[in-house]
């Protein structure tokens, strides 16, 4: 049921996903509080990053995919709907990968990129500022400002991951969806994209796959846990880790699952 | 049967950790069963057994701490695993505690004079077997994960607190009647029968940690809930 008064930034029901005949999303229905980090935790190939890419529409560009259900952006706008463009959805949904992928050009064109190609900036001016305030809030600024015309590439991992970060905020999104986002960061890049995982949510709704069952406890107040492309249990992070309802759920996050 | 860990050190420590509970338990388990013995026996190599089975106590205590310590710090229990660990940590906690009880009541059990009045002696000893009855429920209802026993055996402390009650105010009666037999033992039938109901007190603190190992919850429980 979708509440159109929802404190929800995203709604889903009724979701299935197939590789040409097989089933990777069966019948899944989740609903992302506003601000908020949600975890989607789950075994290799248990569906939670395909449910992830449905989010922003990433698997249209795949032939073979074929996405159904409903998806209900603040409760109202179907992103599904013929009227939505993919592009003006990714506005709105943003979205960090496992690896960090700056693009080949300077730091500062990585962040001013989706600002320029959305006409969200009207002047150079305001460009500027918004690729401050983008690093700011990514926890990069300091690090990075005397050296805005260096190659992005020059980072290290977790810089480059956290330019990823202040990427996507770049263009002002709703949603921020972070697949894996620290699992190529030793740990202590981790606990600085953790950290700014935390301060963003004020801003931000944040759904985030993870393998790290650490990282959903630490980082999330909802988690949802996936197998086999169902959705076995959704609910508050604390419980999930402490005492989730389903065995299945205990079995996966105590390492038991064969 | 639950499912083994794919982590089969992990495993293995968890088994370990469990292991050494069940020791705890039995250990415990004798000391009081020795102990309420020689409340009738008197027997003072019974009661010296008491003291020695406390040593080996104190030493599986400190097992199980460095144990859950370790799997704490290198295996990051949640779930089933981490209420298994904290609840360990508490019962053992529990357990020794009981051992403590055990060894100092026997200590005063062989203290006190074969004349002593053989109705509270009767009294003492029947609250000692309604306690150890009491422990054993408990502890079989933690090895295997029994709600409804734990709860069984947690409302058995209103039993033993009124067997307590009625014990004490028979003592304190027959002071006032100026039973030298009971005077000159002073306080020690008294400490003999606050032991007991301490240990009583103790096994309702594990039945509470059985029931959060299972639901992951305590619960309030009251004494009216079951009355």
């Amino acid at each position: 049921m979708v509440d159109q008064n929802s404190n929800y930034a995203l709604q889903t029901s009724e979701v299935y996903v197939h590789y040409g005949k097989k089933m990777a999303i069966n019948n899944v229905a989740l609903n992302f509080p506003k601000n908020e980090v949600t975890s989607l935790i789950g075994p290799s190939g248990c569906g939670k990053s395909t449910f992830l890419r449905c989010l922003n529409r990433m698997n249209d560009v795949i032939d073979i995919c074929n996405v159904k259900g409903k998806f209900l952006l603040n409760g109202n706008v179907d992103i599904y709907s013929p009227d939505i463009q993919v592009e003006t959805l990714r506005e709105k949904v943003g979205m960090v990968f496992q690896k960090p992928n700056p693009f080949p050009k300077t730091i500062y064109e990585n962040v001013a990129y989706g600002p320029k190609i959305h006409g969200i900036a009207s002047s150079q001016n305001e460009l500027d500022e918004i690729v401050k305030d983008s690093l700011h809030r990514a926890g990069l600024y300091e690090e990075v400002k005397d050296r805005m015309d260096d190659i992005a590439t020059g980072l290290s991992g977790g810089q480059q991951q956290r330019l990823c970060i202040a990427r996507a905020i770049a263009i002002r999104p709703e949603i921020i969806l972070m697949d894996e986002p620290c699992s190529a960061l030793d740990p202590i890049a981790t606990a600085k994209i953790e950290d700014l995982i935390n301060e963003l949510k004020e801003n931000y709704t944040i759904i985030i796959v993870t393998h790290s069952m650490s990282q959903a406890s630490r980082v999330s107040s909802k988690t949802a846990f996936f197998h086999l492309g169902n959705l076995v249990e959704y609910g508050e992070t604390g419980k999930i880790f402490t005492k989730p309802d389903k065995e299945q759920t205990n079995d996966y996050i105590t390492g038991r699952f064969g | 049967m639950e499912t083994a860990h794919t982590d089969k050190n992990f495993e293995q420590k968890l088994n370990h950790l469990t292991d050494n509970l069940i020791k705890m338990s039995n250990i415990v388990e004798k000391q009081i069963e020795i102990a309420v013995n020689v409340i009738k026996s008197k027997d003072s190599s019974d009661a010296q057994t008491t003291q020695n089975l406390d040593e080996q106590v104190d030493e599986v205590e400190r097992d199980v701490r460095d144990l859950s310590f370790e799997i704490m710090t290198l295996h990051r229990p949640v779930a089933s695993d981490l209420r298994l660990v904290f609840t360990a940590l508490k019962v053992s906690k529990e357990l020794e505690r009981m051992g403590d009880h055990s060894r100092n009541l026997a200590k005063r059990a062989i203290s006190i004079s074969s004349s002593f009045d053989e109705d509270l002696t009767d009294q003492m000893h029947n609250l000692g077997k309604g306690v150890q009855k009491m422990v054993n429920q408990t502890l079989e209802s933690f090895f295997k994960k029994d709600e409804v026993q734990a709860r069984i055996s947690w409302n058995q402390d209103a039993e033993i607190d009124r067997q307590y009650k009625s014990l004490l105010s028979d003592l304190i009666e027959r002071m006032h009647n100026k039973e030298t037999s009971v005077i000159d033992e002073g306080t020690k039938p008294i400490l003999i029968a606050k032991s007991l109901e301490r240990i009583g007190d103790h096994a309702t603190n594990i039945a509470e940690e059985v029931i959060f190992n299972i639901t992951g919850h305590y619960i309030d429980l009251k004494k009216s809930d079951f009355e």
